[in-house]
């Protein structure tokens, strides 16, 4: 168990670090952006040319180049994005798990209300009002998705705030923030870390699907989910053009579910033998 | 009680199977990405409204797969009072498909109607404002008489509006049941209609035209390009409408399948904002255009399913004028110019797209490429399709440059410069230009064929030399096409006749 587990940790590393790192210098492995086209060379195949190891889009624009600097935008956007709901949605389900009654009530019912709004077509009106960019498109994820985190820990505060722990420490005039801090958050710690993990992969994805409506960014910005995109009517005559994006959100998901795995046993306060 | 379980269960596993049974008998099944919604031909202006109602109706005349105009439900006519009158003589014999007879008073009907208030709630009614009057002279025989030339009339009593409505019917069922369930003199008559999914035509036997060979015609409705090959590819479909050029390959190597590419009416321009931003100065957007290679976006992109366009018109095109040379594609004349209007390296501009158009995506991003090899900084913008023709263009809150693609059906440049071009209207936000307005609007008066091409011809040229916009290309038609399809000559206006196809 603690061999396997060693394992994650290691695996994880290497997959999730790899692609940092890769993405942090693509600046300097790729000067020229991913967006360099040259159309003679449209739609080489893969290990052909050594100029285009990975083969060229339908622009003739390096695939490899452009699923490195891709890279960017998507990391970006799902690390970002996820962080920004995790840390607004803990604090609220903090709150209204530990307070109860009227902290409980308002911030649960506006979860409800937002629960019960269509994404798509908030995001239409939130781009329409602030406009489609990067940053934008972080935010209205951000404030989109902090609900299911809130739920998530004020389903664990709730049966957390009455044991015997937390209420000791109460009797001994700890002060709120503090039992807040480290009583039950590192408890509710662990489901929120899955949520995380599975969140950043759903998140590159959707970055996708809403450039896909006009609702994020530039396509020639490349992006994994918009190289997705670009490949789709080309799977069955030019894999590569969405098969390499495909395989980079592939490792780094499955990079951070290994290290969120092990995070969670890590950071686990019962889970410590 | 066991055994009538079991009959249920195959007579729903038969229910099942029954649309690949009922395809052996002689049915073929087309795929569009668009359902028209309404049948009725005063409402709409779709491409996708013709290529089902080519099949349900007929009008006085009828332009075949070679686009020349022939007999149809007239059988001859001639002009009369110096081209302000035309006398069609009416074919006899011809029924509607519901059994009511066709003659004279069915034809001042659809065209009382179409002038009428009925019609003025569609968007057909503009095109025929240059009739005053149908008279009728004898049940076989009418007048249509104008209030001013209109050189284009013939053409356009070969479809859309035009098309002969049958009286009793359409005043017994009213509008909105005709919209649904309609009635024509065609080869093909509907039998069933679910609105998004399909519409299913069966042989009119009595047609005046011959029987057609096919048994049934099956129209389905897919959204999405990838699913509408998808199916041709899985043999549900028989022919795909309007392939984006992403597919051709899928298509074209699939054994059972071909492409067909034929010369369409749609020619596709990236048009400027002439009104505000850096493109307001002439000289940048001629800059702009001598900037990006054309020819190479044709011959790469388009794998050559296209060609040149020097204005916004085909060579199809009444008012085409073969001698104009489009802008030669010249990088380093284009940054002299940039550098001339003082515009800095990195300057930005942006191209608006239609989102959900595959190809254009790709030409979107090649043409921002080449305007970046030219020191501007290009981005690009893709936009929801209603958004984008209902709002942004028309209230003029368009980028620097935005898509444009345009296919008159008629094939008379007249049909897009007008629209185009001439202050205050819908598709026309940004210019505003006294003569060239006064160009447009005399051009619609000169009855004499040649001197209205050659006033045509001169629209383009101003177009052009006031670099109004970027003349990208003539797009082919693409369908996919099934190889068991025989006898299928595939439209380059895409209203499928299909009176002599067979299937195999």
């Amino acid at each position: 168990m603690r061999r396997f587990k060693k394992l994650e940790f290691i695996a994880g590393i290497l997959l999730t670090g790899t692609m940092v790192l890769l993405v942090m210098f693509s600046g300097l492995l790729f000067p020229d952006g991913g967006e360099a086209m040259d159309l003679s060379a449209r739609l080489a195949r893969p290990g052909v040319d050594w100029a285009h190891i990975l083969g060229t889009d339908p622009i003739g624009r390096d695939v490899l180049a452009r699923v490195i600097v891709g890279g960017r935008i998507s990391l970006l956007v799902g690390v970002f994005s996820v962080t920004g709901a995790m840390v607004v949605g803990t604090i609220m389900g903090l709150v209204a798990g530990y307070y109860g009654k009227f902290w409980d009530t308002i911030l649960m019912r506006w979860a409800d209300v937002q629960l019960a709004l269509p994404f798509i077509l908030v995001a239409m009106t939130f781009t329409a009002i602030l406009g489609a960019d990067l940053w934008n498109l972080i935010v209205f994820m951000a404030i989109s998705q902090w609900v299911q985190y809130a739920r998530v820990v004020r389903g664990s505060v709730l049966t957390l705030r009455d044991r015997e722990f937390v209420q000791s420490a109460r009797s001994f005039g700890v002060r709120d923030w503090n039992i807040l801090l480290h009583h039950l958050l590192p408890n509710v710690f662990g489901p929120v870390l899955i949520l995380v993990t599975l969140n950043v992969a759903n998140n590159i994805l959707l970055e996708s699907s809403l450039t896909f409506l006009g609702l994020g960014i530039d396509p020639i910005i490349p992006s994994w989910g918009g190289m997705l995109a670009d490949g789709r009517s080309y799977m069955q005559t030019a894999w590569w053009i969405s098969v390499f994006p495909g395989l980079a959100i592939m490792a780094t998901v499955l990079g951070l579910n290994l290290l969120g795995d092990w995070l969670r046993d890590f950071l686990d306060p019962t889970a410590k033998v | 009680m066991k055994f009538r379980n079991r009959l249920l269960a195959a007579c729903a596993a038969t229910a099942f199977i029954w649309p690949m049974a009922a395809r052996a008998a002689g049915t073929l099944t087309l795929a569009q990405v668009q359902d028209p919604a309404s049948y009725d031909p005063i409402d709409t202006f779709l491409l996708a409204w013709g290529q089902i109602g080519t099949s349900i109706f007929d009008g006085l005349v009828q332009r075949g797969a070679d686009m020349q105009l022939k007999p149809a439900l007239a059988t001859s006519w001639e002009m009369l009072d110096n081209n302000m009158r035309i006398r069609f003589k009416l074919r006899d014999g011809v029924t509607f498909q519901n059994g009511e007879k066709f003659d004279a008073d069915a034809v001042k009907f659809t065209f009382d109607r179409l002038l009428g208030p009925d019609g003025a709630k569609g968007p057909q009614q503009s095109n025929y404002t240059a009739i005053s009057a149908v008279n009728v002279i004898d049940p076989l025989m009418v007048d249509i008489v104008l209030k001013r030339p209109d050189p284009v009339m013939l053409t356009k009593l070969a479809g859309y509006g035009a098309v002969i409505v049958p009286p009793k019917y359409l005043s017994r069922v009213g509008h909105a049941e005709f919209a649904i369930h309609p009635i024509g003199t065609g080869s093909f008559k509907v039998v069933d209609y679910q609105p998004k999914v399909s519409i299913t035509l069966d042989a009119y036997p009595a047609y005046w035209g011959g029987a057609p060979k096919l048994d049934h015609v099956i129209f389905r409705f897919i959204a999405e390009p990838d699913t509408e090959v998808a199916e041709l590819q899985a043999g549900r479909i028989d022919i795909a409408i309007n392939v984006p050029i992403s597919l051709t390959g899928t298509i074209a190597k699939d054994p059972k399948l071909f492409v067909a590419s034929v010369p369409g009416p749609t020619v596709t321009v990236l048009r400027f904002n002439t009104a505000n931003g850096v493109t307001k100065d002439e000289r940048v957007r001629k800059a702009m255009i001598m900037g990006v290679d054309r020819t190479a976006i044709i011959k790469s992109i388009l794998q050559g399913n296209g060609t040149e366009v020097a204005s916004f018109q085909g060579s199809l095109s009444f008012g085409y004028d073969p001698a104009q040379k489009p802008l030669p594609f010249d990088p380093a004349k284009a940054r002299a110019l940039l550098k001339e209007a003082g515009i800095a390296a990195g300057t930005p501009v942006q191209i608006d797209f239609r989102g959900n158009d595959a190809t254009f995506r790709e030409v979107a991003q090649a043409t921002a490429g080449y305007l970046s090899a030219i020191g501007l900084k290009a981005g690009v913008k893709p936009y929801e399709q209603n958004l984008f023709t209902n709002d942004i263009i028309p209230n003029g809150k368009t980028a620097e440059m935005f898509q444009f693609g345009w296919g008159g059906w008629t094939f008379d440049y007249d049909n897009t410069a007008y629209l185009m071009y001439h202050s205050g209207e819908h598709w026309n936000p940004y210019d505003k230009d006294p003569a060239l307005d006064k160009m447009l609007e005399d051009q619609r008066s000169i009855t004499d064929r040649d001197t209205r091409e050659k006033a045509l011809q001169a629209i383009a040229h101003y177009v052009a030399d006031h670099t109004l916009e970027l003349p990208l290309y003539n797009i082919n038609t693409i369908y996919g096409v099934n190889k068991r399809v025989k006898n299928l000559t595939p439209p380059a206006d895409n209203r499928f006749l299909l009176n002599d196809v067979t299937v195999e």
